[in-house]
């Protein structure tokens, strides 16, 4: 029961006056929803929201993409993957632009359902595309548990897996406070964000709702004029501070800490997952001896600079008119969680 | 890809979960849950069960708004 004390999040957000504030969310599902419902018309013109790199298709190299497309088109392998990466430009061709030279790309909702495809098609080999932060693992690893438990050796992964902790901190200038990652802190726990107050870095964890953005938002609001770095978690129906241990042991079990390469932001070091030595089997770089192959992007592309907060979409040369959700130049347009394709959909609302 | 989808618990058998997500059912991995059951909610992320959900937002808003003063 709400009582008369309790102002409503909408009030507490509606008469902040305090300095300028910069809120970066780290999550693409985030981006989407503050977009659709509305939210950012509501927050005072003094705080601004930054789509941060928390869209997995956005942050994966355009390295990856080119080592998929010479997978598929050098060793005919089927390419198994999530529909977003699809259409991701990579330096010469996408997976589509390879699909129409032969390559056999399949899209698959779950790492899951891309082991059945290989169990299912023994004559083939399967890789799956790997990508995803620690939401998005945890299947990964249970697929490749399962391959290496059946002995099933026409599967492997072609891995790209990110953490988020690494990120936080290599974006903690861009920012004022945090808006964390809701599924991320599930599966993980809060330490890592509660880790971050002592490097004098705020947020709160942050629902999917309009009741627990609305909420996530106004907490910031509130406790930001104190002048004291805070920490809440505003999704505790779905996240505890212990996280899923099971998820936990799963990855750590299948997987390791690696540098890895983030679009627009460079190597950060250990901020990546590659598979174990146990592993090796499973591994399309080794299975395959995948050359050392460096992307090239689209140099007027923005999205390094978008991922950073450093400019807004329309402020790219290419947004809008050589960019858009049918001809993407950047990953950030491609995935549907990516900051440009919200801008670009909701257009109308942005400021 | 990294959307979270809600969905009703209807079934579970052998470490797989039958999922209604309003009304769109599918199999998914229930591996990272102990004792889920019929009626549970969890949040399903890329075909797997990562996460129970205890309650609802109208509730949750309430209380961390009570508690911000």
């Amino acid at each position: 029961m709400r009582t008369e004390y309790t102002q409503t999040a909408l009030q507490i957000i509606r008469s902040y006056d305090g300095p300028p504030v910069r809120i970066m969310e780290v999550c693409g599902t985030h981006t989407h929803e503050i977009f659709r419902l509305g939210i950012r018309q509501i927050l005072p013109s003094q705080v601004d929201v930054i789509s941060g790199p928390g869209c997995p298709v956005c942050v994966t190299p355009v390295g990856y993409i080119d080592e998929a497309v010479w997978l598929a088109l050098e060793k005919g392998v089927t390419i198994c993957t999530f529909g977003d990466l699809v259409r991701v430009p990579g330096s010469t061709l996408s997976l589509a632009g390879a699909r129409s030279r032969g390559a056999h790309v399949e899209i698959v909702y779950s790492p899951l359902d891309a082991y059945d495809y290989a169990r299912q098609h023994r004559d083939e080999e399967i890789v799956f595309l790997s990508v995803g932060f620690e939401t998005t693992t945890p299947p990964s690893c249970l697929a490749v548990r399962n391959a290496r438990r059946d002995s099933v050796t026409n599967f492997s992964l072609l891995t790209a897996n990110k953490t988020m902790p690494r990120a936080y901190e290599a974006m903690k200038d861009s920012a004022d406070a945090f808006l964390y990652p809701g599924h991320v802190c599930a599966v993980m726990g809060t330490g890592d964000c509660e880790a971050m107050v002592q490097q004098g870095v705020s947020g709160v964890v942050a629902g999917f709702t309009a009741k627990e953005l609305m909420t996530a938002f106004a907490v910031i609001l509130k406790k930001i004029q104190k002048g004291e770095p805070f920490f809440k978690n505003c999704y505790p129906r779905v996240v505890t501070r212990e996280g899923s241990r099971t998820a936990k042991e799963l990855m750590a079990d299948v997987m390791e800490p690696c540098d890895a390469e983030w679009r627009g932001l460079g190597c950060i070091p250990q901020s990546g997952l590659q598979l174990r030595p146990a592993y090796a089997a499973w591994d399309a770089r080794k299975k395959y001896g995948i050359p050392l192959i460096e992307g090239r992007a689209n140099p007027a592309c923005r999205c390094g600079d978008i991922l950073q907060g450093k400019c807004k979409p329309p402020q790219c040369p290419l947004f809008g008119t050589v960019c858009t959700p049918e001809q993407p130049v950047g990953a950030c347009m491609v995935s549907h969680e990516g900051a440009c394709s919200a801008y670009y959909t909701y257009g109308g609302n942005i400021r | 890809m990294c959307v979270g989808l809600p969905a009703r618990v209807v079934k579970v058998h052998q470490g797989m979960a039958l999922v209604d997500a309003s009304g769109a059912k599918r199999e998914v991995s229930a591996e990272l849950l102990d004792e889920l059951d019929p009626g549970d909610y969890v949040m399903v992320h890329a075909g797997m069960a990562i996460a129970r959900i205890n309650g609802d937002d109208e509730e949750e808003m309430d209380d961390i708004l009570e508690d911000l003063d």
